[in-house]
């Protein structure tokens, strides 16, 4: 199969490979930025436990996170163009590009909506309280006391979100995008030196991920600036060898439901 | 075009037979991914000295890079590493008779062993220390407080994200259509291609995973309960 393996290969395929890195790039902050607006939307109606929309919600939530995203990948590509031409609408012409990030936003959010949902819960009720007493609107303590601590608790699961994308955006190749895996498999098919491609690919992805995970906690440290660090001692959760850091009890609950996948309807 | 409702249902039952492949590919790499994951956790925590490093590098790696580029690499490179062993030693072995599930069973395996790896780990240092301390002065050796003190607690912590990985590797066996093995979704495009109805065809294909994922969430639950009964009552 292919040609025999040679290692420069691997380090000729990485410069060509680095050209379609935007392309990935620009589909995972394009999905993000979609994702993190419908997560917002869809968490809103169960959070102010909203009569019918909450109802909504909760089936866009298990139908994203019960389904694979490759078949989601086509059922919009296939779907999207049918459906909004029952309204009149024609994307037919649209890009791939653009059902890439709708279906890849759209299963996103309904992840971060799950995150959304759980951080802002995991805010004590006391805050609100607190933030109430001293005079201040649903709006301003929502803004000034609620959001700020929940960020922080959901940066950690975000950034699981954010790299379970990135990693998924592998899959925009099976509609022809030209990103990273696409142009791998290119590379390989043209010169018959798959292992290789396949390698360096493999490399790249690794060192994106090495760096958005390091980024992510950065900011993480940063916005937990105004928590002590609380011991874990007592309980069920103590932990017999010690962590890098000691973490609140509110971040190893956020933290339990990190894993992807999962239709909770 | 209009949406075509009764192909929807006609896809349904052409797509039911191939539902079977896609369980069996779950189900393997699900508990080779457990036993490597095992592995791999205890080589960690017990900080064996090479095996330790090695399987971090391996969690690392794996859970840094797509699903795909595993499956991919394992479809073209072990070919070649096996040749190349084969004609080394002369075991008479050709790569040609590894059949194309087999490509999918190993490296979904290698990478849900990493995902579980991670999971075993966590449920592992959920088991409060003084379990195992009461197992030593009880007089057990290590491997018996580890099968009959810390496992099953630490099995009983992990169940949710146990099944979050086993729902994971359900949703990524639909990858194996790129090394031609016909699961779900290969059968999906293959009904779809004779008419060209691929919406409907996706649509069906969407239900039964979405069916056979809120079943795993069922099951899990029942489990969960049951695995928990001992843990009932106290402050908890």
């Amino acid at each position: 199969m292919g040609a025999p393996f040679d290692l420069s290969f691997i380090f000729r395929f990485f410069p060509k490979l680095l050209d379609t890195l935007g392309l990935t790039l620009l589909i995972v902050a394009g999905s993000l930025a979609a994702g993190i607006f419908a997560g917002f939307l869809v968490a809103l109606p169960r959070m102010y436990n909203v009569p019918v929309l909450k109802r909504f919600s909760q089936v866009y939530v298990s139908f994203f996170r019960g389904t694979p995203i490759l078949i989601q990948l086509f059922l919009f590509y296939y779907g999207l163009p049918e459906i909004l031409k029952l309204a009149g609408i024609d994307i037919s012409k649209a890009p791939v590009l653009f059902f890439v990030i709708i279906t890849y936003g759209l299963n996103t959010g309904a992840f971060l909506s799950e995150t959304i949902r759980a951080s802002v819960t995991a805010v004590n009720r006391g805050q609100i309280e607190a933030a109430y007493a001293v005079g201040m609107t649903g709006y301003q303590a929502f803004s000034r006391i609620v959001w700020p601590q929940a960020l922080a608790v959901a940066v950690p699961v975000f950034s699981n979100v954010v790299l379970a994308l990135l990693k998924d955006t592998s899959l925009a190749f099976t509609l022809g995008v030209m990103e990273l895996t696409g142009k791998a498999q290119t590379l390989g098919a043209l010169t018959q030196h798959f292992v290789e491609a396949y390698i360096s690919l493999a490399l790249i992805y690794l060192v994106i991920s090495l760096v958005l995970e390091r980024l992510l906690k950065l900011a993480e440290r940063r916005l937990l600036r105004h928590e002590q660090p609380v011991s874990t001692g007592g309980g069920r959760f103590r932990l017999w060898f010690r962590l890098p850091r000691a973490r609140s009890y509110r971040q190893l609950i956020a933290d339990a439901n990190a894993g992807k996948g999962g239709a909770e309807l | 075009m209009k949406i075509d409702l009764t192909f929807i249902w006609t896809a349904f039952l052409q797509i039911l037979p191939a539902i079977p492949t896609t369980l069996v590919i779950t189900l393997v790499s699900v508990l080779a991914g457990f036993v490597i994951g095992l592995l791999a956790a205890l080589a960690r925590i017990y900080k064996v000295p090479v095996l330790g490093q090695a399987a971090s590098a391996y969690v690392t790696f794996i859970r840094g890079t797509p699903m795909l580029t595993h499956l991919l690499l394992i479809y073209f490179g072990l070919p070649v590493l096996l040749d190349a062993l084969s004609a080394q030693f002369g075991w008479g072995f050709k790569s040609a008779s590894i059949p194309m599930i087999g490509f999918a069973f190993i490296s979904f395996s290698i990478t849900a062993g990493a995902y579980m790896s991670e999971v075993i780990r966590s449920g592992l240092l959920a088991v409060d220390r003084g379990q195992l301390e009461a197992a030593y002065s009880v007089g057990m050796t290590t491997p018996q407080a580890l099968r009959r003190i810390i496992f099953p607690q630490a099995l009983s912590v992990s169940i949710p994200n146990l099944s979050n990985s086993v729902i994971g590797m359900l949703h990524g066996s639909t990858l194996a259509f790129t090394v031609s093995v016909v699961d779900i979704n290969a059968k999906a495009q293959i009904v779809a291609s004779t008419n060209w109805k691929f919406f409907e065809a996706y649509i069906a294909a969407a239900l039964i995973f979405w069916g056979l994922t809120l079943l795993i969430e069922r099951l899990t639950a029942v489990i969960e309960k049951r695995m928990n009964l001992y843990n009932r009552g106290g402050i908890v």
